[in-house]
């Protein structure tokens, strides 16, 4: 770990400029900027700006000065280097769907959005990957590899917006966790522009590259070491069949206990997605599936595999969630049906806008067994503060996501939302577990960072990040807890009212 | 604790995490002495320069069971635990860590991690990274820190953990690690498949991309290896050319139906022989594949990593050389023993200069690691610098800025 201390790197630190519109840095910058992606691929107009000023969390505001589109790695670099050279912070969104504020521009300064950069430049088969660039939305991955008997395999709720390169910077996981593992178990190398300006690989198409694995590290960063600017992802075979199904319990007490029964038994499904009576509700209210409406909980389970493998995999399922009082189980006999199913779990988010204004994803995650015991105390809490919570979640991974509605216009609900959230997510530590299975720590988490770390293990990742990204310059004040300094900028509010106090 | 003596290099053995972190901090602040973790020492000599001096750390009392909550599939353990320990105790509850260890009766955790040992199964579980859900280690400074935590998703924090991988015990000492398990699978079948050509093996091993099973490790020697992986395993098997052995695991069923489909499927590339090697001896074969990689009886081991596609051109160009060949077909992992011929070492840079113009490695890499110790020096483990070593390098510093944690080794990994 570096010698020195936190204190001496943030003296180290200089303090990044605060562009000031009209100044004649940002004529010049944008001047410089568009010279770089043309006219068309810079965005500083206030009006224009709204639309980045947060990302799906949306408690705390701040629009960007200036916003790119750059289409090429080169003009990536270049941009990063005339941040840099103007001394601003800058840093990297996709499609903007992160749940925890990891597209808030702290401090403003420049935002590099990605999208345009999304081509898939190759697909090879035989040796299982895809080199594809970072603004490529992930679903339009899976569409491109239809009939091909391969598929990328992580596929986030999300996946329909998000980026490949949103998806590696947020290690992003989704109902395939269970059985295929989150995005780092899928990427093989990348491309990176390191916050200096300079490109950089890490690792690559062979299925191992010697030394430290640097790829893996990059995983997850939230965007603080850089921009990837290219991946290389594993191709996974596709499954030969599924069974797909919708076990309906009158408790959620029997459905965890059926997921529980299930990991034990060493059966582990594709998909084991949980849906509460709130989120039936509000899905049957939106799509008519037919669900029953005085149920406690439906899981929807997926197994695949071999056809030979399957039915006797299913047999068994339905023996354990039999012994755990099942109401009754709905299968899915055709790819209609199963789609029907999964799209009431994949658009189960964009449903509870019918129950409320605003709503907020916690995202916590305890050990599988200990489901009841989480599920209990967010009935409880919801109770106790009056606000609804509703959940659909991945339960196969103990993997929770409490629903918190409310009215951003209230602000004394909004004082609710973030007390209750943190009572929820104090309680995941305290069963074992963790404040965030997919979101990332981004804004949101950052002051759960040193309850869950010490200081020792704080200053190993801060050691690590000063590696990649030593002014800070590239996403500020993000994962880890800012160091109490005077020259941190701390978020503007654009909507004070809104402000989450930490 | 114990503290012994032995030529140039002590022992230091801690009884916990605490004591080797405070030993590593007095280290560091006063005779600042070279550190070189061991493990089960099944691979020290590897690359590792004859005249070391200063401390061997050894991990092996920091063997305990921290916590192993079953019917979550998870498990804690300190990193000086043996692999068969580790495997005994959650197979006895129908579960494993599904990564191949060579000599796991002496290999330990700490030391699989640094390395990024794996094997034949790759193919379909992935390697040791991917099981890895939390660790702690000690810097070089003394500093005990943790990365990830005991579940199974977890996002806080940047993931240290991932960097200990293949770290060559050159960043921090592993000291706990937390392990997402899975479950045991009923039965094991391989089939052992003989051709004649590489053109058949090619158009055999293109064809698995999409064959209608699914197998768990696709294996390729070449008739030298054979023979031994053969001999190994106790077995009578057609050995006199070159093989692929494809595994299944699963249900009795589903094991059953997959061996006879490949033969069916793979009728039309016209192999010499296809022989179905039942459970029973099977992991007996499947253990002398997995053997086989480390079998340390020759002059020099290499291990290369290619594009799957460009494997068979790799081992083309190395049977050549009289070198006996194991690959992990469809990772491109290519072993390789250099012949006893290969006496001098003279003889052996003539054939790793001719393997190094191999136009498969350019986007591949080429490794050494096993070779006589006094060897050693000349041979560094990495033949070319891997991508990111320039942040390679400053994590090193970062995490080690005494240079003390096996850096003789780390230094001298990368040919220059
Ligand atoms: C309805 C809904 C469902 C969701 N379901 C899931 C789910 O199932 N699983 C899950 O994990 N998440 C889920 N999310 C969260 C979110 O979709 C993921 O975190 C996703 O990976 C973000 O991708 P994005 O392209 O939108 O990234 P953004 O929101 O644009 O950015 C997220 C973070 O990544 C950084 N970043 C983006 N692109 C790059 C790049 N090229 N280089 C470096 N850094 C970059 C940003 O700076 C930011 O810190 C869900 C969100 C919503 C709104
Ligand atoms: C460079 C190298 C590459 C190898 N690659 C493969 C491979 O790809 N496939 C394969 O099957 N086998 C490989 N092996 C051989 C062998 O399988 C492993 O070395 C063995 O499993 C390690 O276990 P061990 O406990 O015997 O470690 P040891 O032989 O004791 O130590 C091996 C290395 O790991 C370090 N180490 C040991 N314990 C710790 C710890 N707790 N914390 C930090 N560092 C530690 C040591 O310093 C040393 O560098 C490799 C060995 C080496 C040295």
């Amino acid at each position: 770990m570096v010698e020195q201390t936190s204190q001496t790197i943030t003296q180290k630190t200089p303090l990044l400029a605060e562009l000031k519109k009209g100044s004649s840095d940002f004529s010049s910058l944008v001047q410089q900027l568009t010279e770089t992606v043309g006219k068309e691929g810079v965005l500083y107009d206030a009006q224009e700006l709204l639309v980045y000023e947060c990302d799906g969390y949306i408690v705390d505001k701040n629009a960007p000065d200036i916003v790119v589109f750059p289409t090429s790695t080169e003009q990536v670099s270049k941009i990063v280097k005339l941040c840099n050279q103007y001394n601003v912070p800058f840093l990297a969104r996709g499609a903007g769907t992160s749940l925890s504020g990891g597209c808030l521009p702290i401090g403003g300064g420049v935002m590099i959005v990605l999208t345009r950069m999304k081509q898939i430049l190759e697909i090879n088969l035989r040796d299982r990957y895809a080199i594809v660039e970072p603004g490529m939305v992930n679903l339009h991955l899976t569409n491109a590899l239809k009939g091909t008997g391969y598929h990328y395999a992580p596929d986030p709720s999300s996946q329909g917006a998000c980026t490949i390169g949103g998806n590696i910077a947020t290690n992003s996981g989704g109902p395939h966790t269970l059985k295929y593992g989150v995005t780092t178990n899928h990427v093989l190398g990348l491309e990176a522009v390191l916050p200096d300006g300079s490109i950089i690989e890490l690792g690559g198409p062979t299925a191992e590259v010697p030394g430290y694995d640097l790829h893996g590290l990059y995983v997850g960063n939230e965007g603080t070491f850089g921009i990837c600017t290219k991946a290389i992802v594993r191709l996974t075979r596709d499954p030969e069949s599924h069974r797909t199904m919708l076990a309906v319990f009158q408790t959620i007490a029997d459905a965890t206990r059926a997921i529980s029964e299930m990991i034990a038994a060493g059966i582990i499904p594709s998909a084991l997605e949980m849906m509460d009576q709130g989120i039936i509700e509000a899905v049957e209210e939106a799509f008519h599936f037919g669900f029953p409406l005085d149920a406690g909980a439906v899981l929807l389970i997926e197994v695949d595999g071999l056809e030979i493998a399957l039915d006797e995999e299913v047999r068994q399922i339905l023996k354990i969630c039999n012994a755990c009082n099942v109401r009754e189980i709905q299968r899915a006999d055709t790819p209609e049906e199963r789609l029907l199913i999964w799209k009431s779990r994949k658009q189960a988010f964009g449903a509870i806008g019918r129950l409320s204004p605003s709503y907020c994803t916690q995202d916590g995650v305890v050990p599988r067994t200990r489901l009841p015991e989480i599920l209990e105390f967010i009935e409880e809490t919801s109770k106790r503060y009056g606000l609804k919570i509703v959940n659909v979640f991945h339960a196969g991974d103990g993997n929770v996501h409490p629903i918190l509605l409310f009215d951003e216009r209230d602000q004394e609900q909004i004082q609710k939302v973030l007390e209750a959230s943190e009572e929820i997510l104090e309680k995941c530590l305290e069963l074992g577990g963790s404040v965030t299975g997919e979101h990332g720590i981004g804004v949101e988490k950052i002051n759960f960072m040193s309850r869950i770390f010490n200081q020792t293990d704080l200053d190993a990742m801060e050691s690590v990040r000063n590696i990649f990204n030593p002014r800070q310059i590239c996403s500020r004040d993000k994962v880890l807890p800012p160091i109490q300094s005077d020259e941190k900028s701390t978020v503007k509010q654009s909507h004070p009212t809104r402000h989450a106090p930490h | 604790m114990s503290s012994t003596q032995s030529d140039s290099l002590e022992e230091f053995i801690p009884a916990s995490q605490t004591e080797l972190s405070r030993f590593m901090t007095d280290n560091a602040a006063t005779s600042q002495k070279q550190i070189f973790p061991v493990g089960g020492r099944t691979s020290l000599s590897v690359c590792c320069a004859s005249s070391l001096s200063g401390i061997q750390v050894c991990t092996s009392q920091l063997n305990r069971v921290i916590d192993y909550p079953v019917r979550d599939m998870t498990i804690t353990v300190e990193a000086g635990m043996r692999i068969d320990h580790l495997n005994e105790i959650v197979s006895a509850e129908g579960q494993r860590l599904p990564v191949d260890v060579p000599q796991s009766n002496r290999a330990t955790l700490g030391g699989i991690i640094a390395t990024n040992t794996s094997g034949p199964k790759r193919f379909s579980y992935g390697t040791i990274r991917d099981y890895v859900i939390g660790t702690s280690a000690v810097d070089g400074s003394g500093n005990l820190f943790k990365s990830g935590g005991r579940v199974v998703k977890n996002v806080a924090g940047y993931d240290l953990k991932k960097m200990l991988v293949g770290s060559l015990g050159s960043l921090a000492i592993i000291s706990q690690v937390s392990l997402n398990l899975r479950p045991k699978p009923e039965t094991l079948s391989m089939v052992w498949f003989t051709f004649d050509s590489y053109q058949k093996i090619d158009r055999a091993l293109e064809a698995l991309t999409t064959s209608g099973t699914r197998p768990t490790a696709i294996e390729y020697c070449n008739s030298k290896a054979a023979k031994q992986i053969a001999a190994e395993s106790r077995f009578e098997l057609p050995c006199e050319n070159d093989v692929i052995c494809i595994s299944y695991e699963g249900s009795n069923n589903e094991v059953h139906w997959q061996t006879n489909k490949i033969i069916e499927e793979w009728k039309e590339f016209s192999p010499l022989s296809a022989q179905i090697v039942d459970s029973d001896h099977a992991t007996r074969l499947y253990n002398a594949f997995v053997e086989y990689q480390t079998s340390s009886d020759d002059p020099v081991t290499l291990k290369a990593v290619v594009l799957p596609s460009q494997m068979l051109e790799f081992v083309e160009a190395a049977t050549e050389l009289n070198i006996a060949v194991q690959a992990h077909a469809a990772d491109g992992i290519v072993f390789g023993h250099l012949p006893d011929s290969a006496s001098s070492l003279e003889d052996v840079k003539h054939i790793l200069n001719r393997l190094k113009k191999e136009p498969s490695l350019q986007t591949g890499y080429l490794t050494i690691y096993q070779c006589e110790s006094e060897w050693a020096e000349a041979l560094p483990l990495f033949c070319s610098s891997p991508p990111g070593w320039s942040i390679m390098r400053e994590m090193k510093n970062a995490f080690d800025p005494h240079q003390l944690l096996n850096s003789r080794r780390f230094a001298e990994l990368v040919e220059t």
